[in-house]
């Protein structure tokens, strides 16, 4: 019984390696890749990805169109947040700086310890914090790992119109700071992912 | 501030209690009526100072009932409709937005001329003939919009 | 008794009981808002509803008593249904700000929402909002009547505890709101109960407010560091700060109040100006140094002189083992006798003062005192120094009918509580009290054939003593008639038995006379620093050893030193928390006086007059920073824990104790401990009162209000004492001229002491001292409120605003005690315990 098996399998085994069939298999999924386009991002001096909306990066604190702090200092995300990352110490401020009289004297996240989980996002009340597309964060410095509230509060880069992700054009920006590398939105691929 | 007239009664009127506090609802009712309808700060204080009890406490009485009028004055003729269960299901509201329509007023308010106060009142124990009104100290049953014109009219 | 099945289990309670106790003590948990124990029931939230056997609607358990048979169910779905359902109405008009809110993660309605709550609300109408912003009610007191849940409490606290009644609930229905008159600024005790009472963020501390969540808060419980009631407390901090602090219901004798001091005065643990690092006088400056060159600096001065020629004084704020070890550094290692624990107190007369109350033969609860037939409050103007011990006598006076009678100079709020209020002159208490023995011991002369002490009344007349303390008859006879019918009698001694002597004696007679008639007498001491029996048990007095024994040698007192020192009699003095140059109690200057000695050693948290002329100054730590257990007056032992560390090089005084008893213990090789537990250990043995105490704490939420813990009460001290005699009690008021006034002095309700100043919410509450005098005194000067008086004494003035008081007795004007710029001690010349002032309009 075994006997015949053995014989059907070797003239397989033989038909298979004089047709170089194994290789052309293996081949073709190479092959593919060569002629396809790349998936490769020349990131950062000639592409940028720009993250879909769901990502989450820095955090960022919004604020009504009136541009009242939404932010009324409850401590929940500094509550929920698993690694302990940000700090929190409310105020009571009557000019009208927030939406109620009680603000964030402090708001501070270090970016080290955040996972960005998000929780800090979904404890929020007030939709004040948002965790926001911004994803390069990283540095040479460690004091430029902590962000407080007045930088939080700054406009997001991204601005929210760009809906999905994709790749975008990098373009150099001169100012007083240096030579910047940017996102020109203008000349955006959306990308399905 | 209390007239002398009313102090002296609100003393002949304490008489009457176990103690000073209890004339509080007396003392009160007198002040209004003495004072055209409406009770002020300085009255609760002085009432407080005769019954010998704390001017919160006063306060309390004054607005915990409607028939006090505390802090809002009202016109020479306070009109309360009553909107509880057995007059509101006879329509009372249709007679309190006639009411608003006639005299030209919102629910609480007061005609320009200071003549009437329009104003709701929780039940004032008149359910049989629902629905009904109470204009200053009188009772007026089973309105119709037509018999709120008559007795409207009958006060001008 | 009543026998009841709750949830099919049969329990047997007193008749009368609340079901809601009864189900308590069955181990049966039943949700409430509106209840507060010890506070009239209301019934107003309907959230304890239960079901009864045989009752078609549910019931609310908190006001409804048991009956025999009765069968109770709690867990039924109509009472779940039902618990959602009032749940369901309170969220129907309740602000639901929680991430604004103080009160968030700590709410009532949160707790109570998450576990009985509806899931969703369905009501759609709009809520009632009373106002936009927060209001202010009173410096220390924030309001936001959107998120009143109607339950009451705060109005029945301010009634029926502190006695203060400013609170009203306005309006009705949804628009009732729980405020003062017309939302106007309260004019009140300021204690701030109402605040702690609430269930939800309606009453909000203005101090605290937005500083913090209270899940951020690490907190530790500690006790009271003003007056002597020993109110257990939980200070709070975040970040080193210390933010808040708050009494929990059933811990302590105080459970949930507090007054405007203990709550709201802790803040003085803050205070930037406090001492971070040890001084030592270099070239007539006092310059930082560190511990071991202060220790050294120490260690050279002190030994080369004789342990008789220097004086100790320490605070009576201490903590027990630090006043132990401190007379234990000054006895055994350095070899001095002269110890005392107070400026103010002469210890002849504190040693009369212990022996009258009774203090030797072991602690009183309180409750003991409260509950008995007739409670007699003389000697203290108990709402203002004892304010926890004021709310708990009106409380119970009010749940029990006992009897209250005050008998002060001046009016206090317990006379509203009082049966019988009596305003004797000032120094006129001793006279009053032998009065009323006088008068007992006539009626029963029969009675009391055997009464041993009958000389006592030697040539004493009832008119003569009626004259003295300027009552009438009648007066004396309503309390002779109370007396009578008493089967329990609780006296108070009061500190101002301390300032007037005559009463001490007068105290022993009356409570004698009545133990003579068959009656209990109960004495309860009131003093008003938090540890000063603390400090006399653990024989910080020049003539008592721990554990009131005798002291093998007698030493000085505080003005026999400062004197002392003016005439060279003393080279140094170690003073710990005192102040006696700012206090100035002798007849000398004690600045001149300090100023001749060759050394002076400080301990303190702040740099105070004495401080600043010492050679030497060391950095202390308060309660809340340091381990320890402070007696309070009953004789309560009770145990604080630490919150955090002392600010900068600080240490606690134990600590320091140990340090310098270390280094100069080279002679006797006698140190103390560094341990409080092991100190403590060492005091159970020296004073065999303390042997039993227990310091367990009892810190659960304690469901039963089971407040008096008799395990903590220090026994009777064996052996006992007896007092040095009084030679003459303190002479008699000089008569009084035309436009002159008898001046009194105490503590007023939000300053006790130098402590109090350090607080900036209680600066806020009550900044400068005022002249208090009666209406009629004033409206003969032609002075009327808030104006300026200048009052005169034999060789010292100072100006002042005058207030006025309604029920104060005429020809007697208060200044209190330890104003910063009020030396009022300097109208109290030696000698004279009672000066006479004249006021004039300035």
């Amino acid at each position: 019984m075994n006997c015949s098996c053995g014989v059907g399998k070797r003239i397989k085994d033989f038909v298979k390696s004089a047709l170089f069939l194994d290789f052309i298999k293996g081949m073709h999924v190479t092959l593919g890749y060569l002629f396809s386009k790349s998936i490769t991002i020349r990131y950062p001096d000639e592409e940028k990805w720009i993250p879909y909306q769901r990502f989450r990066g820095r955090h960022t604190l919004n604020m009504t169109s009136e541009g009242k702090e939404l932010c009324v200092a409850c401590e929940l995300c500094s509550k929920a947040c698993p690694t302990d990352c940000i700090t929190v110490i409310p105020m009571e401020d009557d000019t009208g700086i927030g939406i109620t009289d009680r603000v964030a004297k402090v708001w501070k996240v270090d970016l080290v310890r955040c996972l960005f989980c998000g929780y800090c996002e979904d404890a929020c009340p007030t939709r004040a914090v948002r965790l926001s597309r911004e994803y390069e964060l990283s540095t040479t410095d460690i004091s430029r790992t902590k962000f407080e509230k007045r930088e939080l509060l700054l406009p997001e880069s991204v601005p929210e119109q760009v809906h999905g992700g994709g790749i975008a054009k990098a373009k150099f920006v001169r100012s007083k700071d240096g030579i910047k590398i940017v996102a020109n939105l203008g000349k955006m691929k959306k990308m399905r992912w | 501030m209390l007239t002398d007239k009313v102090r002296e009664e609100i003393l002949k009127i304490t008489a009457k209690y176990y103690n000073k506090r209890s004339a509080v609802m007396d003392a009160l009712m007198l002040v209004q009526k003495d004072c055209g309808g409406n009770i002020t700060r300085g009255d609760m204080e002085d009432i407080a100072d005769m019954l010998e009890i704390k001017p919160h406490e006063v306060n309390a009485v004054a607005t915990f009932y409607t028939m006090y009028n505390y802090a809002k004055p009202v016109g020479r003729y306070h009109i309360q409709v009553c909107r509880n269960i057995s007059c509101a299901l006879l329509e009372a509201e249709r007679v309190i937005a006639h009411i608003e329509d006639t005299l030209g007023i919102k629910t609480g308010d007061t005609t320009p001329d200071n003549k009437f106060t329009l104003s709701t009142a929780e039940c004032l124990g008149s359910c049989g003939t629902a629905p009904m009104m109470q204009i200053n100290d009188n009772y007026y049953e089973n309105l119709t919009p037509d018999k709120v014109d008559a007795i409207l009219k009958g006060f001008e | 008794m009543a026998t009841v099945i709750i949830n099919g289990k049969t329990s047997s309670v007193k008749d009368g009981t609340l079901i809601l106790d009864a189900a308590r003590d069955a181990g049966v948990e039943i949700p409430t808002f509106c209840y507060q124990a010890d506070l009239m029931g209301v019934g107003s939230c309907r959230m304890c509803l239960v079901e009864i056997e045989g009752q078609k609607k549910l019931q609310p358990s908190c006001i409804t008593p048991v009956m025999d048979g009765m069968s109770i169910q709690t867990e039924t779905p109509q009472i779940l249904k039902a618990r959602q359902g009032v749940l369901e109405f309170f969220l129907s008009n309740h602000a639901l700000d929680c991430p604004v809110c103080d009160k968030g993660g700590e709410c009532e309605l949160q707790d109570m929402v998450y576990k009985h709550g509806p899931v969703e609300g369905r009501y759609a109408e709009s809520k009632h909002r009373f106002h936009e912003k927060d209001y202010i009610l009173s410096p220390v007191i924030v309001k936001n009547s959107n998120r009143c849940v109607q339950c009451l409490r705060c109005v029945r606290v301010c009634d029926e505890v502190v006695g203060r009644n400013v609170l009203a609930s306005l309006g009705r229905g949804h628009e009732q709101e729980e405020t003062s008159f017309l939302r106007s600024r309260l004019d009140c005790d300021h204690c701030g109960n109402c605040i702690e009472v609430c269930p939800v963020g309606c009453f909000m501390r203005l101090p605290y407010r937005y500083k913090s969540r209270p899940w951020d808060l690490k907190g530790t419980d500690t006790i009271c560091p003003y007056c002597a009631t020993g109110c257990r407390m939980v200070v709070e901090e975040r970040d080193g700060e210390a933010l808040r602090a708050r009494a929990q219901i059933g811990v302590g004798i105080n459970s949930e109040t507090l007054c405007a001091r203990g709550r709201f005065g802790f803040d003085f643990i803050n205070d930037p100006r406090r001492l971070t690092t040890p001084l030592v006088k270099k070239f007539g400056k006092l310059e930082p140094a560190t511990w071991s060159e202060a220790l050294d600096f120490i260690s050279e001065k002190l030994s080369g002189i004789e342990g008789e020629r220097i004086g100790g004084l320490a605070s009576p704020v201490l903590t027990n083992e630090e006043l132990y070890s401190f007379q234990k550094l000054m006895r055994s290692t350095l070899g001095s006798p002269n110890i005392d624990s107070s400026t103010r107190w002469d210890p002849v007369v504190v040693e009369n003062y212990i022996a009258a109350s009774a203090m030797t033969s072991g602690g009183l609860s309180v409750f003991d005192a409260a509950e008995a037939d007739t409670l007699f409050v003389a000697g203290t103007q108990l709402s203002d120094e004892n304010p926890i011990v004021d709310y708990i006598a009106r409380r119970i006076s009010a749940e029990r009918g006992t009897r209250i009678i005050v008998a002060s100079v001046r009016d206090m709020k317990l006379d509203s509580s009082a049966g019988l209020s009596i305003r004797h002159l000032p120094g006129g208490l001793g006279a009053l009290m032998k009065a009323a023995a006088l008068s007992l011991y006539e009626s029963k002369k029969d009675k009391l054939q055997g009464f041993a002490g009958v000389e006592r009344f030697e040539g004493l007349s009832a008119d003569v003593l009626l004259g003295e303390a300027g009552v009438s008859s009648d007066e004396l006879a309503a309390i002779t008639k109370r007396f009578e019918t008493s089967a329990t009698v609780a006296l108070t001694a009061g500190t101002d038995l301390l300032r007037q002597s005559c009463g001490i004696l007068a105290l022993g007679l009356l409570s004698d006379v009545l133990k003579a008639l068959g009656k209990e007498v109960l004495i309860l001491p009131i003093l008003d620093r938090a540890n000063q029996r603390g400090a006399w048990e653990m024989g910080v007095l020049p003539g008592l050893a721990p554990g009131y024994r005798t002291a093998s040698k007698r030493g000085l007192g505080t003005k026999e030193m400062i004197e002392a020192a003016a005439a060279g009699g003393i080279d140094a003095m170690y003073v710990i928390g005192e102040d006696p140059v700012g206090e100035n109690p002798s007849g000398v200057s004690a600045f001149d006086a300090l100023s001749k000695l060759s050394f002076i050693l400080v301990q303190d948290t702040f740099l105070t007059d004495t401080a600043a002329m010492a050679d030497c100054v060391l950095p202390g730590a308060f309660p809340a920073e340091k381990d320890g257990t402070f007696t309070n007056q009953e004789g309560r032992v009770q145990a604080m824990r630490r919150l955090k560390a002392p600010p900068g090089d600080a240490r606690a005084y134990l600590a320091i104790i140990a340090s310098v008893s270390g280094v100069l213990s080279s002679t006797t090789g006698v140190c103390t401990k560094t341990n409080s537990m092991q100190v403590f250990n060492e005091i159970r043995k020296e004073a065999p009162a303390y042997a039993g105490v227990s310091l367990e704490f009892n810190n659960r939420k304690n469901k039963l209000n089971k407040l008096d813990n008799r395990e903590a009460l220090a026994g009777a001290s064996e052996g006992g004492f007896t007092p040095v005699a009084m030679t003459s009690c303190a002479p008699a008021a000089e008569q009084r001229g035309e436009g002159e006034f008898y001046l009194i002095t105490g503590n007023t309700l939000f300053h006790s002491g130098r402590l109090s100043h350090s607080s900036p919410t209680l600066t806020g509450l009550q900044k400068g001292a005022a002249l208090e005098l009666s209406e009629a005194d004033a409206s003969a000067l032609g002075l009327s409120s808030g104006e300026e008086a200048r009052v005169q004494g034999n060789d010292y003035e100072v100006t002042l605003p005058v207030r006025l008081r309604k029920g104060m007795r005429d020809g007697v004007v208060y200044i209190p005690e330890f104003f910063p710029g009020v030396s009022v001690e300097r109208f109290f010349t030696t000698g004279v315990s009672l000066p006479v002032v004249k006021v004039k309009k300035s």
